[in-house]
């Protein structure tokens, strides 16, 4: 055998071997999602949108205290959130650019989009819980809306890096004072990677647990009080599937099914504005 | 050494003695530069890649301050005033001196709102008076024909030509006193080229322009003064013929001949 052929031999193997990986690793996902889909389509029905949470054994239950609950959670963490994710990246790209401080900012940022959700819950639950004595809305929304932040403030930081230096000189030598340059010129320029990173910001803790289950804690009723207990999707998915009523499990599925098409949606519609943003 | 011509008529900047280092650079990149800037006229600066010019332009509307940490030291008087003082008023100074940049720099909004854009930040919001001022900035720079039934579309669907008129234009419709333009044309087609070199022509009848460029052939095209500059001096300024003509200095005559650069 000549080396050529012992090297084509080679790289057909590392090539079977390397597309069977990604064959396995998709097959997991698309399992994942062809359960989801049949379990929970065969469990969606009007009902789930009109009542709220019962006991097990009633027709009239539903998912409503916890779809609107998660509604209010996500949408309350997004605008705590979003302002203060966007500004901290516009301060590390106009501002701190490469400055010490800057740069430590960077650095526990990215350390904290990566430390375990369930310890900012538990973060959130020394700092807002416990003084106000019971879980509340704005716990949880608190609580998401500091792991949105890291994921924001990269995302801008990163976008606003990308307008060219030179769009920022030109509007300076018009005369427009540093504000009005970052408002008018560079915000502009980096408006449709700014809303992707909000997008997968707010998809980021769409489908969070952990740091809700000792914040807002659940609830099996409907509620729109931010000071009390507030039903989410996610935790109210937890106790269903743990329970051991089948109709309670029908109902986790469900819920299952609509949080993950929400995220689903959240992502693609952030890719495809990226996209379009590269396309132009 | 230096050899530098001494302008009869009146002068828009006067440079004296002006040393420019960049931040945590050892040297000056600019060493004891003084040259007058002839009013209603074109300069052209000339010289090999490093040698100062765009730093010298840069200089100017003092661009480099958007960078901490560069030093100035000399002077450059401008309406009476030495403009490196540090109280001078930025903002104000770059609405007097405009800048065209190398690329072609489009803000992302429409072709109405990049020429608005200089009027707006003066507080001008009459809707007839930016309607006026933006067609004559878009006709002065030779580009409203092309571009007068699509106001309102996004300026970067310009091509690059197209887009650095826009810029000239937006420039312009500020009524500075002074044009810099920092190799303009080195990112466009010849086609391009000949329109932004009829527009400098053009546009010397109002301001006074300073062109940094690398092309021997538009200096000598476009300008009525040239200065040759070399690793951070001004070797020579003069009429821009007797420059390319009769050079004073040995070290010109070599750069325009060719010798190297």
């Amino acid at each position: 055998m000549t080396a050529v052929q012992k090297r084509i031999i080679i790289n057909r193997l590392a090539l079977a071997f390397s597309t069977l990986s990604a064959i396995i690793a998709l097959a997991f996902l698309f399992w994942i999602l062809g359960v989801l889909v049949m379990k929970g389509m065969s469990a969606l029905n009007w009902n789930i949108f009109i009542y709220e949470g019962s006991p097990p054994g009633y027709a009239e239950s539903g998912l409503k205290h916890a779809l609107v609950g998660q509604l209010i959670l996500v949408s309350l963490a997004t605008v705590i959130g979003v302002p203060l994710g966007i500004m901290a990246g516009t301060y590390l790209s106009e501002y701190g650019k490469n400055s010490k401080l800057a740069h430590t900012i960077r650095d526990i940022s990215d350390i904290m989009m990566s430390a375990p959700s369930i310890v900012i819950g538990a973060f959130v639950y020394a700092v807002v819980v416990m003084p106000m004595g019971h879980f509340s809305a704005w716990a949880g929304a608190i609580a998401l809306a500091i792991i949105m932040i890291p994921v924001i403030l990269r995302t801008t930081d990163d976008m606003l890096q990308l307008v060219p230096g030179t769009l920022r000189e030109a509007a300076f030598a018009l005369g427009a004072p540093k504000y009005k340059v970052i408002i008018d010129v560079v915000y502009r320029g980096a408006k449709a990677g700014i809303l992707t990173g909000v997008l997968l910001g707010i998809a980021r803790v769409g489908g969070e647990t952990a740091p809700l289950l000792f914040t807002s804690f659940n609830d099996n009723f409907f509620t729109t009080d931010l000071n009390e207990a507030m039903p989410s999707l996610t935790v109210t998915m937890f106790n269903y599937a743990i329970s051991p009523y089948d109709d309670w499990q029908q109902l986790g599925w469900a819920a299952a099914f609509i949080l993950s098409m929400f995220i689903l949606g959240l992502n693609i519609i952030g890719r495809l504005i990226l996209l379009a943003g590269k396309r132009k | 050494m230096a050899s530098i011509i001494d302008i009869k008529e009146e002068c828009a900047l006067q440079v004296r003695n002006f040393d420019f280092t960049y931040k945590g650079a050892s040297a000056p990149s600019l060493k004891k530069v003084s040259m007058p800037i002839a009013k209603h006229s074109v300069t052209a600066l000339i010289g090999p890649s490093g040698c100062g010019k765009t730093t010298l332009l840069r200089s100017f509307n003092r661009m480099h301050d958007l960078y901490p940490g560069n030093k100035y030291e000399g002077e450059i008087e401008f309406e009476g005033r030495n403009i490196l003082d540090p109280k001078e008023d930025l903002i104000h100074l770059r609405t007097k001196i405009g800048m065209i940049f190398q690329k072609p720099t489009a803000f992302p909004m429409s072709i109405y709102d990049n020429v608005a854009y200089g009027m707006r930040l003066q507080g001008i919001k009459n809707k007839t008076e930016l309607d006026g001022r933006v067609e004559k900035a878009l006709q002065d720079a030779a580009i409203w024909k092309e571009v007068s039934d699509r106001l309102k579309h996004d300026a970067n669907g310009l091509s690059g030509g197209q887009q650095q008129r826009l810029c000239i234009a937006r420039a312009i419709a500020v009524e500075p006193e002074v044009l810099l333009f920092d190799e303009p044309t080195s990112a466009l087609d010849p086609i391009s080229t000949q329109g932004i070199e009829k527009l400098v022509i053009e546009l010397k009848e109002r301001v006074s322009i300073i062109i940094v460029t690398h092309n021997m052939q538009q200096a000598a095209r476009v300008s009525d003064y040239t200065g040759f500059m070399y690793l951070g001096d001004l070797v020579e300024l003069g009429h821009t013929e007797e420059l390319f003509v009769t050079p004073k200095e040995k070290l010109t005559q070599e750069y325009i001949t060719g010798k190297f650069g």
